[in-house]
């Protein structure tokens, strides 16, 4: 039918492929809380190499269902704003517990967990401008939300944590700042743009 | 169960750190050069170009503290 259309020039109708919700990619995004009980009972019981390889894990299996998602072809909206949830979910329960046990300083933990609250109502405001389910893509937040993996994981090694911690908590502010602008004050696209990340860029996040 | 010796765990720590942090600076260096030539007004590209900038910043925070954690600096 499509090749009739082509031959004879009529227009083809171009309908969106419809892309469940259960699909191997949110699964994976899924497993990604299996790691949070596994990280408390580490930390409860003070075994650091074991909540740093828990973190690892969930950090690992981030970038995995982006790679799942594009092996069986299933990215959605839904998918991106899952993947964005989780990894508030994740890396704020992490942060949390880390902050609770005495493994990181309690001020810059708040700040963080402050601008990413401040950060996921931003989303929020952005979709209703919007008026339809989309993430806002933003290059520098998918940096900010490795570098707070990382940060958990500093934590639980004892590695530099102070410095770290301090120093993120800057380069936090400068990025919610610039995604501020651009949710609040910027035009949103008419249609969900394409999103076409670099090839092999490390932090690109499933997208 | 069986941990890593204190060594191993700081080496372990200081790679995935550390080579981590200087391949994602490079990387993000080298994009933001390939960035150049684009159009300065479109906002993808400038979220693009910010984000590569913020990259760069966030693989020398770490190549500093790797270096730090191993007595270097």
């Amino acid at each position: 039918m499509a090749a009739t259309a082509m031959m004879t020039g009529a227009p083809t109708a171009h309908r969106p492929r419809t892309v469940s919700r259960m699909n191997p990619a949110n699964a994976v995004t899924a497993s990604r809380f299996l790691t949070l009980p596994l990280l408390w009972w580490a930390i409860v019981h003070g075994h650091h190499q074991y909540a740093t390889l828990f973190i690892l894990v969930c950090g690992l299996l981030d970038k995995l269902d982006g790679l799942v998602a594009r092996i069986f072809d299933c990215r959605s909206a839904f998918g991106e704003l899952f993947d964005a949830i989780t990894d508030g979910i994740c890396y704020g329960v992490g942060l949390i517990l880390v902050a609770a046990y005495g493994w990181a300083p309690v001020v810059p933990v708040v700040f963080v967990l402050g601008l990413g609250a401040l950060n996921t109502g931003l989303r929020f405001v952005y979709i209703r401008r919007a008026g339809r389910a989309i993430n806002y893509k933003s290059y520098a937040m998918e940096r900010i939300v490795a570098y707070t993996g990382y940060l958990i994981g500093f934590a639980t090694a004892g590695m530099q944590v102070a410095y770290f911690y301090w120093a993120f908590v800057p380069t936090m502010l400068v990025v919610v700042l610039h995604d501020a602008k651009r949710m609040l004050i910027d035009p949103v696209p008419a249609t969900v743009p394409a999103t076409v990340p670099a090839a092999g860029d490390p932090a690109r996040a499933y997208s | 169960m069986t941990e890593l010796p204190v060594g191993a765990f700081k080496l372990l720590l200081s790679l995935i750190t550390g080579v981590v942090a200087a391949v994602w600076a490079i990387h993000d260096l080298v994009l933001i050069a390939r960035l150049r030539g684009a159009e300065r007004r479109d906002p993808l590209v400038r979220d693009q170009r910010f984000g590569y900038a913020m990259g760069i910043v966030i693989g020398v925070i770490g190549i500093v503290g790797t270096l730090r954690f191993n007595g270097v600096l």
